[in-house]
């Protein structure tokens, strides 16, 4: 064949093929302490179901701190992990939802937290770009990176 | 994926979205360093080629490129050589100088009081000996957001494919994604006007598929709000199209093209051709499919 084929869309597509809603679990928050800290031996919780300690023979090597952003409609769970000078060592989403389904497309690029501290200006439009509507949900991640390390960095021993 | 072996499913913010990764291999804890080092790879992607990092690939050439030849990183060398070809390929369609006009829509931010050209000038990027990039006009600027991102999930494909810990893959970054493995993978295609609205999906095997599309905003209107896609003359697109998805080899060229198929629609079938890509171009009404790849894409009854 050498021709684009054209098909016209049926209307009735359009409702038979929506879906109602969308979740995705990724990581428990005990998979994902493990992800961000193979090497700890304990995480001693610091605040019930939110900040943990990491550690590794009885010395602290970071802190994993659960949070909880909305997304376009609906929470996204993800965890920061810092390290002990409050520095974001990885940020991983653990269960994502959406009333769309699947993922959001975003037509933009750019959102990277490793080696943020609280003193970095994590915005949009300056180091963190925000292009379209699209890129709602990471940015609201990103907005709640930013949140974690002004609550968090300082205050964390 | 198979059965047998251990399924892993997860996604960091990177990129400006979520980047997934997906991978199956017999022992758990391999399955996950390799996960671990794949999203690192990614990172170091954006490292390398973001507009906005100061001490990027991207914004030393930009700084430096016209007063004289700047040493890049390998990666960074592979998609600027990659994209001065899809610029000569698509008689400029394709053009990663295009940040001033970015910059101007409010889609890229300014740094001081910079001054920028204002025309396609990809092809005042001379690549050089030894990783050297050199601009032979001045304020030539390049974003590279139109292919670093495609190239990100290559890169995260191949990390997982050469640590020998994983059978099979996805890597998908906010819809531009690679797969490897033996099964054939289905991937929905939703419709820009309406995510709930699957379109049909693509069959993918070793390969890549990478989308694009007006930007729409559901709690405004039914219309676009514009692209981020510059046609030619530096003007907003002015077709019907309102989404694109296409399939090729790797996902760094799947992506340009998307940009390419979004502008002159049936009109790149040479330029598909060229590169072995396929293309499936969303319509408000109707879809059409490049020749060749009909046999792979199920559209929703």
């Amino acid at each position: 064949m050498t021709e684009w084929i054209r098909y016209t869309l049926p209307a009735a597509a359009i409702a038979a093929a929506a879906s109602p809603g969308y979740a995705m679990q990724y990581l428990s928050i005990e998979e994902a302490q493990k992800q961000a800290f193979p090497s700890a031996t304990h995480f001693s919780e610091v605040q019930a179901g939110r900040v943990w300690k990491a550690e590794a023979g009885g010395r602290a090597i970071g802190f994993f701190i659960f949070d909880r952003v909305v997304g376009k409609h609906l929470y996204i769970d993800y965890a920061v992990a810092l390290t002990p000078s409050g520095a974001v060592h990885n940020v991983e989403i653990l269960q994502y939802r959406e009333s769309y389904g699947g993922e959001v497309r975003s037509p933009g690029w750019l959102a990277q937290f490793a080696g943020k501290t609280s003193a970095s200006p994590l915005k949009v439009n300056g180091d963190i770009r925000n292009i379209a509507g699209a890129t709602l949900s990471s940015l609201h991640v990103t907005e709640g990176v930013k949140r974690v390390l002004a609550t968090y960095a300082g205050r964390l021993k | 994926m198979p059965a047998a072996s251990n399924r892993i499913r997860r996604a960091r913010p990177l990129l400006g979205t979520f980047v997934e990764i997906e991978a199956a291999g017999p022992v758990t804890s391999r399955v996950n360093q390799a996960i671990d080092a794949a999203f690192e790879s990614v990172a170091s992607v954006h490292r390398l080629m973001s507009f906005h990092d100061a001490d990027s690939d991207v914004s030393r050439i930009n700084r430096e490129a016209f007063d004289r030849p700047v040493k890049v990183h390998e990666s960074t060398f592979a998609v600027l050589k990659a994209s001065v070809e899809l610029y000569r390929q698509s008689n400029g369609l394709f053009d990663i100088t295009v940040a001033p006009v970015l910059q101007r829509m409010g889609l890229l931010p300014r740094y001081d009081d910079e001054a920028t050209a204002d025309r396609r000038t990809s092809g005042a990027i001379e690549l050089l000996e030894g990783q050297m990039i050199r601009f032979r006009e001045r304020h030539v600027k390049i974003d590279l957001g139109g292919i670093a991102k495609g190239f990100a999930v290559d890169e995260a494909l191949r990390v997982l494919q050469s640590s020998g810990a994983v059978e099979c893959a996805i890597a998908n970054a906010g819809g531009d994604l690679a797969a490897f493995g033996a099964e054939p993978q289905a991937i929905d295609i939703r419709h820009p006007r309406d995510p709930s609205r699957i379109v049909g999906h693509a069959k993918i095997s070793n390969e890549a598929l990478a989308s694009t599309a007006r930007r729409f905003d559901p709690f405004r209107s039914a219309e676009t709000t514009g692209s981020a896609i510059i046609g030619p003359g530096r003007a907003p697109l002015d077709n019907a199209i309102d989404g694109v998805t296409v399939r090729a080899a790797s996902c760094m060229i799947a992506d340009a093209l998307t940009k390419i198929v979004m502008i002159s629609g049936t009109g790149s079938a040479g330029l598909l051709e060229l590169y072995r890509a396929n293309a499936l171009v969303i319509l408000p009404d109707s879809v059409q499919i490049s020749p060749d790849w009909q046999h792979a894409v199920h559209l929703a009854a």
